[in-house]
């Protein structure tokens, strides 16, 4: 497959097509490929032609979409920064990928001391859709997630990776056409993005988007309806929002309804499924280290469906991915045994961005029908029935997800105690009354103000990470193992 | 003359009911706010946004409006939620559902 031609064939076929929904305003492909054209102009001037990792600024713009195709079609990668992180944050990310230049469409460019170049207001060229030379190991995107040690931890995906995504995702038959409307409600700095825009562009479908300032269910359920999606990709905790207006959903309009990201309760998924009575729901899987979702399951409408602890299952690998269960010492486990999940194939990153350590701990080679394959630990508990339908059973770590976002307890607690000049934290993620998951931090003193350490905490982490609710305690409860127990912390915020 | 006066008082009437339950309406908010975010640093006028708030964001969203919905003894409908896009639109709602 080649993605970039893919692309651009789309573009040119589709040019009186509306591409994308941005805060009401409708904007044509024809209007997409200007955009695109004059932002490569830019780059080629201003950026150095060996810089292949360019920065972006996450703006919900035509800009900013545009700016990710540019890229690609100079054959750079594009690394998400989102302005409203605090600096630090984005100051690790930028000297980690090595960034020099970064694209920004905003009107006072964010950071004033790099090569920011700004793709607003720029002059009209010709339209330039043709796509420079990439291989497969070609860089497309670098995302950086949670990591354990209080650095976040980069995973490049090369153009070999999303290709082998695209086309598995073709496979999954969940069709789009140059008809559909397509929600995308993802911050560009989660790969669910990806999907949710490459997918339409690839189809001259049209694509609608959540801007920054607006109530995400609340605006997902009025597109639904004012603008009748037919297609879309959300995480479960929009559902938790929702449930409680279940009643007054109703899309007839919609024909593919996926999650991903999170758990997907089988008891929401049902009641759902009153509110988009004529689509096809799936539950998809993956992490962002194996390109976007690599397994999948159809929910079954009238039939029984497969779940564990009212959880669905995760179903199937997809048709470029190979999944096997083991144990701690890499065994393959029986099946209905539970252990540790691991990914192989092309949708797999190489490895995280120059952090030898972190390869040496999570990928391993092992022969597998014969051949030796790289295999990537997820840290996601599973097992395997006799169908070969894996269910999800829980982390082997202290990772959680938040709205999707995969966050590193311990990365919270290390900001947080060296906030609190080394007094004992524990960052717990524990489930609110909706059923979605918050973040909790007990402090082993007596009451203390909080101000500061709020403050501090925001200086260093996205709004995601930050503890909702904080609790004091004068010593930590230990479990029969001698180790700290979380479950009796996690009932301070949960009884 | 005479009715054109009693149509002023009760214009007048009018305005300061409405006035009242304007001011009791955002007492109410002020205080639910400072219970459930464990804080009164914000000031109540109606350019207020939640963004202006400390601790208002999208999780502590959904709890402000279950609990306001219970003080007013109202429900918000899926549709309302987007125009809450201030504290004026969001007493103008509770107004026209109580």
């Amino acid at each position: 497959m080649n993605l970039l031609a893919n692309l651009q064939h789309s573009i040119n076929n589709s040019l009186k097509n509306n591409a994308f929904c941005i805060n009401t305003v409708l904007y044509s492909y024809e209007e997409f490929a200007q955009i695109i054209s004059n932002i490569r102009i830019s780059i080629k001037k201003f950026s150095d032609e060996e810089e292949t990792n360019i920065g972006l600024i996450t703006n919900d713009d035509i800009y900013t979409y545009a700016s990710i195709i540019a890229l690609w079609l100079e054959g750079k990668a594009y690394i998400p920064l989102n302005p409203e992180f605090p600096i630090d944050r984005n100051l690790t990310v930028i000297n980690q990928a090595n960034i020099q230049s970064i694209l920004d469409s905003s009107d006072t460019i964010v950071f004033s001391k790099f090569n920011s170049i700004s793709t607003i207001n720029l002059e009209n060229s010709e339209i330039n859709l043709t796509p420079a030379q990439v291989s497969n190991d070609t860089l497309a995107y670098i995302f950086f997630t949670s990591g354990t040690t209080g650095t976040p931890k980069g995973v490049p995906i090369t153009f070999g990776n999303l290709s082998g995504f695209i086309e598995s995702q073709w496979a999954l038959d969940y069709t789009i056409t140059e008809e559909d409307r397509c929600l995308q409600m993802f911050e560009l700095t989660f790969d669910l993005s990806v999907v949710s825009y490459l997918a339409p562009l690839l189809k001259g479908a049209c694509i609608y988007t959540i801007p920054k300032d607006e109530i995400k269910y609340s605006y997902i359920y009025e597109l639904m309806e004012d603008h009748e999606l037919t297609y879309s990709l959300m995480v479960p905790s929009i559902l938790h929002y929702l449930r409680p207006y279940f009643e007054e959903i109703n899309c007839p309009s919609m024909k593919f309804s996926l999650f991903c990201g999170e758990a997907l309760p089988l008891d929401v998924t049902e009641e759902w499924s009153k509110c988009v009575p004529n689509a096809t729901i799936a539950n998809v899987y993956g992490p962002t280290e194996c390109t976007i979702y690599c397994m999948d399951y159809t929910y079954s409408r009238n039939g029984t469906n497969k779940a564990h602890n009212g959880i669905l299952t995760i179903g199937k690998d997809m048709i470029n991915t190979s999944t096997i269960i083991v144990d701690d010492d890499n065994n393959e486990v029986e099946i209905g045994e539970e252990g540790e999940l691991c990914l192989s194939g092309a949708q797999l990153t190489h490895g995280y961005w120059q952090n030898e350590e972190k390869n040496k701990e999570v990928f391993f080679y092992k022969n597998h029908n014969g051949v030796e394959t790289r295999f990537y630990r997820t840290g996601d508990l599973c097992c395997v029935d006799k169908d070969g339908d894996v269910l999800y059973l829980g982390r082997v770590d202290f990772q959680a997800k938040i709205q999707g976002f995969r966050v590193e307890l311990s990365e919270i607690e290390f900001h947080a105690k060296s906030a609190l000049n080394k007094l004992n934290t524990i960052a717990l993620a524990f489930v609110n009354s909706i059923s979605n998951t918050e973040i909790g931090l007990v402090i082993e003193s007596k009451a203390i103000d909080t101000k500061q350490l709020l403050g501090n905490l925001n200086e260093k982490l996205p709004k995601y990470m930050i503890p909702t609710q904080i609790k004091f305690i004068e010593s930590f409860p230990l479990n029969t193992n001698g180790k700290i127990d979380r479950k009796k912390l996690i009932k301070l915020f949960t009884d | 003359m005479v009715k054109s006066t009693e149509k002023n008082l009760s214009n007048f009437l009018q305005i300061k009911k409405y006035k009242m339950e304007t001011i009791t309406i955002k007492e109410t908010i002020s205080k639910l706010l400072e219970s459930i975010l464990d804080h009164n640093n914000f000031e109540m006028h109606d350019e207020l946004t939640a963004k202006d708030v400390d601790g208002w964001d999208s999780l502590s969203h959904m709890m402000i409006l279950t609990k306001i919905e219970e003080a007013f003894n109202i429900k918000f409908k899926l549709r309302d939620l987007n125009k809450l896009k201030n504290m004026g639109s969001l007493v103008s709602v509770i107004q026209s559902k109580i």
